[in-house]
């Protein structure tokens, strides 16, 4: 469902991801973690096509999105890090907004809003406008709308970052539900712990270099260490070799 | 919550738009349409000072350019020369071109500032929207936003046009196809600049817009230099129009778009019996150009937008490195008479405003235009009657005192606002929160009061004004940087808003509109108490040696305005730091 064959990406002269290729099916809950400056955002903002790769595809349900993004993302929905809502839109209309511009026909887009909106527990606010919303609020209405055309990929940047300990729960059940379902879920999170919970595999990644990728069993006989997966990456990311490329910086920091 | 259409209306017009322009463009108006109706019901339910103070502003302006063009145009009408109809269209030709470059540039920076530099136009990129629409809803956005100026002021001037013309009806109703026809094609040439430049010189992309800016602003002050002078050095006679209308032959060009709206509109005030005909085919030509301009604007935008996008993400070393500056040390002399801590908020604040170049651009193409005017003082002095170099050096002072108010309001007051989320930061520092205020007040006072009271000096010497006047000035000048300092500082923390980040809108919000206000009010109370008596008297009778009368005059009013000027300073102070230190982060 997600490939990225030998991808690259460079910011000037420096590099940012180094022939990635990943191939993720379909009804997989696939993390993808890495250190601060790993290439993790730039990999995620490829996969939707807010940057195209120096070299390499990115296909989406078999849609490369430089050639055919349209289609390409009609199949997903992002939630970035930092999550954008229309401040002088009410959370209903943010989300009917949506399920139009996904093409969702009246009747579908009526029913699907509501189902959302249960889902999230959203009804003591989705009328407000959104300027008015906490962060758990503007999270989960994020998460209501990225879900209301039912994509077939779900790409998510650090979904847990300021939600309390039962938004977190039920946000996990979801992923989990959704992977269940058939859609294909690209997590990118340093919460460990949930990623150990729920990932079907997991990707690591260090000055934009694929260093490990696997089952957890996988990343730990990688390791040779059969710790938690908090032990797993603090050793795969320390050994992992910081090649200093003629075109890094001077002072010899990567990152994206 | 909302102004809402009818949803039986809604339900049977949104499809059949849709199915004529298109589900996306569609999708898009209807998201402008209800954006904007939230947003007008909110201002409703809120408290009605702001969009009253607004209006107000707005009103005097318009009744301001109105009257004054009214005045030109029927003194142009009453002098019966023999080239009137050709400096009219001279004028129109001038506005037009003036006010169609400015349209280029700011839909330009405002476009690029929406398509590539906000977070709307990311979360909008990663849905499935084709990019030249997206690049069109931004585009409406820039275009109105940018074009209320040009309505503002070139709506006054063309009604007026028609009244003293004594314009047929359709007249006012060809006014407004005119405009809406014209305002696409600076606005399509702009957008496309703005493609063009993020797309093949990324790296220099802001710095290019903005000189692009500075120079056009260069040129217009040249030119209407060049205009001034011809007509204050030469009766205005054939030989002299002649010449005028020559110097600024190439905004008369047929080709020139400036020229087609200002010769529709000069056939529509005619009523003759061809010239309604005429009217209509210049606004085919203009509606034709435009729209073609648009289609191909959004046609390069379905290529170079996302294209666009990724350049700017990729074009360059995203690090660049920043560290101690020469520039620094400039206000090493202010540690003397603030304390060290202060000194470190205020080297913060000359940073910040340094490293934005959309700050200080502007600043570098006010002092331009400034220095401009003042290099031409003496040009017009000259042997001018003492009237005139009286009025004159009072007119260099207010001009001065406005460029602080401006200042101020623009760059000052957002100060506390731009803090915003960061607060916290400044909130926890050991330190007295009266500072943070101090601070500011420093970095605005010392910047202004050097340029002002330099400038000050300079057109008083080379206007060679009487020692009354060399003495008043400068006082006159640090009575107003100092209160209208301490007025942006002190009510940009009183009436912070913490949550906007963009300076220009905190600047023309309900808290800066307000303080641009009360600046005004007290540039003009400060000047007429501390320099007025004086010129009024020196206009009398040239003479040091006043009477006992006048000088208690001068020196009672003066009293007053030094009060009022330290009233001024303390007060919004006052509130300012009695805000900021109640205030919760």
């Amino acid at each position: 469902m997600i490939k990225l064959d030998h991808v690259t990406k460079s910011y000037g002269p420096r590099t940012a991801v180094r022939d990635l290729s990943l191939d993720i099916g379909e009804g997989e809950l696939f993390a993808f973690l890495g250190p601060n400056g790993a290439g993790k955002t730039t990999t995620i903002k490829m996969m939707v096509g807010l940057l195209f790769p120096t070299s390499g595809r990115v296909l989406i349900g078999g849609h490369d999105l430089r050639t055919d993004g349209e289609r390409a993302r009609l199949l997903l929905s992002y939630v970035p890090d930092q999550p954008f809502l229309y401040e002088k839109l009410t959370g209903r209309e943010f989300l009917q907004f949506i399920a139009d511009m996904y093409g969702l026909s009246s009747n579908t887009s009526r029913d699907r809003i509501e189902e959302v909106i249960d889902m999230f527990q959203l009804a003591d606010f989705i009328d407000d406008l959104t300027e008015r919303y906490s962060h758990g609020m503007r999270q989960r209405t994020v998460f209501a709308s990225a879900l209301v055309h039912q994509p077939k990929v779900l790409i998510v940047d650090e979904p847990t970052v300021g939600l309390d300990p039962r938004s977190v729960r039920i946000l996990k059940n979801l992923l989990r539900k959704q992977a269940d379902s058939g859609t294909t879920i690209f997590l990118s999170s340093h919460s460990l712990d949930v990623v150990e919970e729920l990932a079907d595999r997991i990707a690591i990644v260090d000055h934009g270099r694929l260093i490990s990728c696997g089952s957890l069993e996988h990343l730990r006989s990688h390791a040779e260490l059969d710790g938690s997966l908090e032990d797993v990456f603090l050793r795969l990311t320390e050994e992992a070799p910081a090649e200093v490329s003629p075109t890094r910086d001077a002072d010899g920091k990567g990152g994206a | 919550m909302s102004v809402a259409i009818p949803s039986s209306v809604r339900e049977r017009v949104w499809p059949l738009l849709s199915a004529v322009f298109g589900r996306q463009t569609v999708l898009f108006l209807r998201l402008q349409m209800r954006l904007m109706t939230n947003s007008i019901t909110i201002l409703l339910r809120q408290s009605p000072i702001r969009p009253l103070t607004v209006f107000s502003v707005m009103a005097v302006i318009f009744i301001f350019v109105f009257l004054v063009s009214v005045e030109g145009f029927a003194f142009i009408k009453m002098q019966k020369l023999a080239l009137t109809d050709q400096i009219v269209g001279m004028v129109l030709d001038f506005l037009f071109l003036s006010l169609g470059i400015m349209l280029v540039f700011s839909t330009a920076l405002l476009l690029y500032a929406s398509l590539f530099a906000s977070p709307e136009t990311s979360f909008l990129l990663s849905k499935p929207v084709a990019a030249d629409k997206v690049f069109a809803y931004k585009f409406h956005g820039a275009v109105a936003f940018s074009s209320w100026a040009f309505l503002l002021l070139g709506a006054p001037v063309l009604i007026a046009y028609g009244l003293i013309g004594e314009a047929p009806w359709h007249y006012y109703i060809l006014l407004g196809l005119f405009f809406l026809g014209f305002v696409l094609l600076p606005g399509s040439i702009g957008a496309l600049l703005c493609l063009l430049v993020v797309n093949f010189v990324p790296r220099q992309r802001k710095t290019l817009l903005i000189l692009g800016a500075g120079l056009f602003l260069l040129g217009l002050a040249t030119l209407v230099y060049q205009a001034c002078f011809i007509a204050q050095n030469e009766s205005l006679d054939r030989e002299a129009s002649g010449r005028l209308l020559n110097r600024l032959g190439f905004a008369r060009s047929v080709l020139a778009p400036s020229h087609w709206v200002s010769s529709g509109l000069r056939a529509a005030e005619r009523n003759g019996s061809n010239d309604l005909g005429l009217s209509l085919y210049y606004l085919a030509l203009i509606w034709s150009n435009g729209l073609l301009a648009y289609l191909a604007t959004t046609w390069s935008a379905s290529v170079l937008y996302r294209r666009g996008v990724n350049r700017i993400a990729t074009g360059g070393s995203l690090r660049r490195r920043y560290g101690e500056s020469w520039l620094d040390k400039l206000l090493a002399p202010v540690q003397v008479f603030v304390r060290p801590s202060t000194y470190l908020l205020l080297v913060k604040d000359f940073r910040t405003f340094r490293r934005d170049p959309a700050q200080w651009a502007q600043v570098v193409v006010f002092c331009g235009l400034l220095l401009l005017a003042f290099f031409n003082i003496g040009v017009f002095s000259g042997d001018s009657p003492w009237v005139y170099i009286n009025n004159l050096s009072a007119g260099t002072v207010l001009l001065i005192g406005l460029l602080v108010a401006v200042y101020n309001g623009r760059f000052i007051f957002p100060l506390m606002s731009l803090e915003g989320r960061k607060f916290w930061i400044l909130g926890l520092l050991p330190i007295d929160r009266a500072q943070l205020l101090w601070g500011k007040f420093a970095f605005s006072a010392t910047m202004m009061l050097g340029f002002a009271e330099v400038l000050t000096i300079f057109s008083d010497l080379m206007l060679g004004v009487p020692w009354l006047l060399a003495i008043v000035h400068p006082l006159t000048m640090l009575v107003l940087v100092l209160g209208l300092s301490a007025m942006s500082v002190g009510l940009g923390a009183l009436l912070a808003d913490f949550r906007e980040t963009n300076p220009a809108k905190i600047a023309s919000g309900f808290g800066g509109t307000l303080n641009s206000i009360i600046g005004l009010l007290f540039l003009l109370i400060a000047f007429t108490l501390i320099s007025g008596p004086s010129h009024a008297w020196l206009m009398l009778d040239r003479r040091d040696d006043l009477s006992w009368f006048a000088w208690s005059t001068i020196l009672i009013a003066m009293t007053v305005g030094l009060a009022i000027g330290l009233t001024a300073l303390i007060l919004p102070l006052r509130l300012g730091l009695q805000s900021i230190r109640r205030r919760e982060f």
